[in-house]
């Protein structure tokens, strides 16, 4: 069964490249505009994966994981943040809200999807 | 007579409403200019990265679907071992490629959200401009002393202006290495 990851971006190009470089993997991919959207669309529909940008209009990336961790169906699906931050106070604030892992931008398709991989299979 | 009653303390001060005016009217247009002109900038750049994305994964799909053709080709030949071989791995090279592409298809997304900050950063400072303009119309016409406040006044609008912009401006792309950025899993 096809694996479903939730794209969560502002940029259109950048969405256009997650969804190419996972759908090339293997794996299906719903796309998300904002943090808000990203919620919504996590509520119509279990996914097995959840990838987010941090600054966002409207909801960022943290809120948007502290959402999901609210929610009962959301406690263990893995959530990366893929992000231009790198600094370690905000890594840390993620991991707190509930993030499985950091992603700095830009990204590699080839190592994305090896680490999508190692979460999801 | 005191010296801020005098002759020449009123010039000063209709020299300081003008010279506020101007900068109003002058530093407004300008930055209307810029702040149309990145918005703009932002748009073209968006919308010719979508364009060369979608020709990079058309061209992807192609030589995809060429080499799945070509290696079943060499297979019902039976003796294309050696070709297959260089079929698969100019295959592996072409994804690479592709990869690398979609890498450096990103900066765009950098130079977006610093396009975006400077938008933010512009339309503070017209919002700066325009309290000069607003208060530059009631400036007291004599009295160096409540000129003094009133210029008082108006720093400290411009310093809470500031402030709000510093806590709802985007933080700042630190990009200075130009491969992938780093993973680590918690």
């Amino acid at each position: 069964m096809t694996k479903t990851i939730l794209a969560v971006d502002d940029s259109g190009s950048l969405r256009q490249m997650l969804s190419f470089s996972l759908k090339a993997a293997g794996y299906g991919v719903i796309e998300a505009v904002d943090g808000q959207d990203g919620l919504a669309k996590a509520k119509q529909q279990k996914v097995d994966l959840v990838l987010t940008d941090q600054n966002m209009p409207g909801m960022d990336g943290l809120s948007l994981i502290k959402a999901l961790r609210a929610m009962q169906n959301y406690k263990t699906v893995p959530i990366l943040m893929l992000t231009t931050e790198s600094g370690d106070d905000m890594k840390a604030m993620g991991r707190a809200a509930g993030a499985n892992g950091w992603l700095v931008k830009p990204f590699d398709p080839a190592r994305l999807t090896e680490v999508v991989k190692k979460l999801i299979g | 007579m005191r010296p801020h009653e005098s002759p020449a303390g009123e010039l000063m001060n209709a020299q300081v409403v003008r010279l506020l005016s101007d900068v109003s009217v002058h530093g407004d247009q300008h930055l209307a200019e810029v702040e149309r002109d990145l918005v703009q900038m932002d748009v073209l750049l968006d919308e010719a990265i979508k364009k060369l994305c979608a020709s990079f994964m058309a061209i992807h799909q192609a030589v995809d679907r060429q080499q799945e053709a070509l290696s079943g080709l060499l297979a019902d030949g039976g003796s294309g071992s050696e070709q297959a071989a260089r079929v698969a791995a100019l295959r592996a090279e072409i994804a690479e490629h592709v990869g690398a592409a979609v890498t450096g298809l990103q900066f765009q997304d950098m130079t977006s959200q610093l396009i975006g900050r400077m938008v933010q950063h512009l339309a503070g400072l017209r919002d700066v401009f325009g309290a000069l303009d607003a208060n530059g119309a009631v400036l007291p016409e004599s009295g160096n002393e409540a000129l003094l406040a009133m210029l008082g006044d108006i720093s400290d609008r411009v310093g809470a202006r500031c402030s709000e912009l510093a806590g709802s401006v985007r933080s700042t792309v630190n990009q200075r290495h130009m491969n992938s950025g780093d993973i680590e899993l918690f």
